[in-house]
């Protein structure tokens, strides 16, 4: 989705003609408890001209689609479902972090006001974060990595 | 024998409970009733059944007042595939076929004026359904299909499906004693699993690390993604990306994601089991829910479950009013009710004001 009506908010290069009012209303159309819903929320910003006449960049599809069957093949041999279908002692379990990375969780759910749902979901995409990376445990830098990708709308 | 019994099965989401068709002809006033909530295609059997009939050279009893009941009767049931289980039922109630014989067999298929047999949609989730039977007795039984469309059920494994091209095909393989001859119902063949389509790569993106990194994430947590940014950034073309990071589906997956084409009737033969692999993903630029349940009252997955859907631009959307309309989840589809009854389901945009 655009970020407000003319689709320019937030972008250096065009100046956005919205009144803060109708970028409001824009952004309300997707529902909080809708929002909440959604797992990962990015921002795609504007690309500049000089990295669009460079040569490609990244990593080609067949190499992130070797990393993401190993996670999924992992977490299905582990819990016998998707990551994303973790609820309850399951959650707990598998999502277990070590004191200092539960304090870091608590003190950002606090901080930034997550739902119940909220904090959830920032597990599950913590877990495949470290199921990417191949790690056993949940460690700080992916439970901070998953923190980034709850918070791109600014209204809500 | 004034009373004869057929199986059947109607579809319902991507279940396809299990129907017998009931036919008894009994003297009175001449008619042909058909009962069971059965919507109009239904009804109209009647007209395509008795001309068949007529045409292919067999005998329909115009003298008889024939009452046929589709049970369960709180079952809704809809399309043209109750058609050749009601001709049968109506000749074995007449004594023209083995009626002992039709134990072992289920029929689906939509009868032609001319005797030939049309092809059905959802055979696919038919076979899967009879395939997970609740009884070693369904299990066991053949399924008797329009040739058109023996030959998608026929991956499903361990089930034995039969193509037929005419009505007279599946008579003469029902007819009592010696006389019946099976050589008329072909064997169905699994269609060839095709091969992954080649789907655009994650190198065209150029830069958006943090939206190729969430891409990444989704792909291999099955978690929802949504991108917001400025137009013609590489929102549309990162989503078509995701399709190429998914690994290929199990079976058991592709036979799933296989009926929601079949029962969508999108299911293409000629392109071989392609549907299997499913990795199909579309924008849908500015698209109503309205119109993705455009059929009023009939569950039918639309673009949400057909693909692997996304949508360029949600906050466009609207919510069709006091229209049933199939959810966006795949399991979705079995649990929407169809007949004019009120939205089991809402889609995932109806809170969105107006």
């Amino acid at each position: 989705m655009n970020p407000c009506p003319c689709g320019q908010l937030g972008n250096p290069a065009k100046a956005c003609r919205c009144t803060p009012d109708a970028v409001l209303r824009y952004q309300a159309r997707i529902s909080g408890p809708l929002l909440d819903r959604i797992d990962l929320q990015v921002e795609v910003p504007a690309v500049g001209a000089e990295l669009l006449a460079g040569a490609a960049d990244g990593e080609a599809s067949n190499v992130v689609r070797e990393r993401v069957a190993a996670a999924r093949v992992g977490a299905n041999a582990r819990q016998g479902s998707s990551n994303s279908a973790l609820a309850g002692d399951a959650l707990d379990l598998l999502c277990a972090l070590d004191a200092a990375a539960s304090r870091f969780l608590q003190s950002a759910a606090e901080r930034l006001g997550w739902s119940a749902r909220g904090f959830h979901r920032i597990l599950r995409i913590a877990r495949t974060i470290a199921d990417l990376a191949d790690s056993r445990a949940i460690e700080i830098a992916h439970l901070g990595e998953a923190i980034q990708y709850r918070r791109v709308l600014q209204t809500h | 024998m004034a009373f004869a019994v057929v199986h059947s099965r109607a579809l319902r989401g991507l279940e396809a409970p299990a129907v017998t068709v009931e036919v008894h002809p009994a003297n009175g006033l001449p008619s042909f009733t058909l009962v069971g909530l059965a919507d109009t295609e239904v009804k109209e059997a009647r007209e395509r059944v008795r001309a068949a009939l007529q045409t292919s050279g067999l005998e329909f009893p115009h003298n008889k007042r024939v009452t046929v009941s589709l049970a369960p009767a709180d079952l809704p049931k809809e399309s043209g595939r109750f058609d050749l289980p009601i001709a049968l039922g109506i000749l074995a109630a007449a004594g023209h076929i083995d009626a002992a014989r039709l134990e072992a067999y289920e029929f689906a298929g939509e009868l032609s004026l001319g005797g030939e047999l049309r092809p059905v949609h959802g055979a696919l989730a038919v076979g899967l359904a009879l395939h997970r039977g609740a009884t070693e007795v369904e299990r066991a039984r053949t399924l008797v299909l329009p040739a058109a469309s023996a030959d998608e059920t026929a991956s499903v494994g361990g089930l034995s499906v039969r193509g037929a091209a005419h009505l007279l095909d599946v008579v003469r393989a029902l007819l009592p004693g010696h006389a019946a001859d099976a050589s008329g119902l072909r064997e169905a063949r699994p269609l060839r699993r095709a091969a992954a389509p080649s789907l655009p790569d994650l190198r065209d993106v150029k830069g958006q690390a943090g939206a190729k990194r969430a891409l990444e994430l989704a792909a291999g947590g099955e978690l929802s993604l949504l991108m917001v940014g400025p137009p013609g950034t590489g929102k549309s073309m990162l989503a078509q990306r995701l399709g190429g990071l998914l690994p290929e589906l199990s079976h058991e997956a592709a036979l799933e994601s296989a009926a929601i084409l079949s029962v969508a009737g999108a299911f293409n033969a000629a392109a071989g089991a392609s549907a299997c692999c499913a990795r199909r993903i579309t924008p849908h630029r500015q698209r109503r829910w309205s119109a993705a349940a455009r059929r009023r009252g009939r569950a039918r997955p639309r673009w949400p479950t057909t693909a692997c859907s996304f949508s360029t631009s949600c906050p466009s959307f609207r919510a069709p009013r006091s229209r049933p309309c199939v959810s966006r989840s795949r399991a979705a589809a079995s649990s929407s009710r169809g007949r004019r009854g009120k939205p089991t389901s809402r889609p995932a945009s109806s809170s969105s004001p107006r």
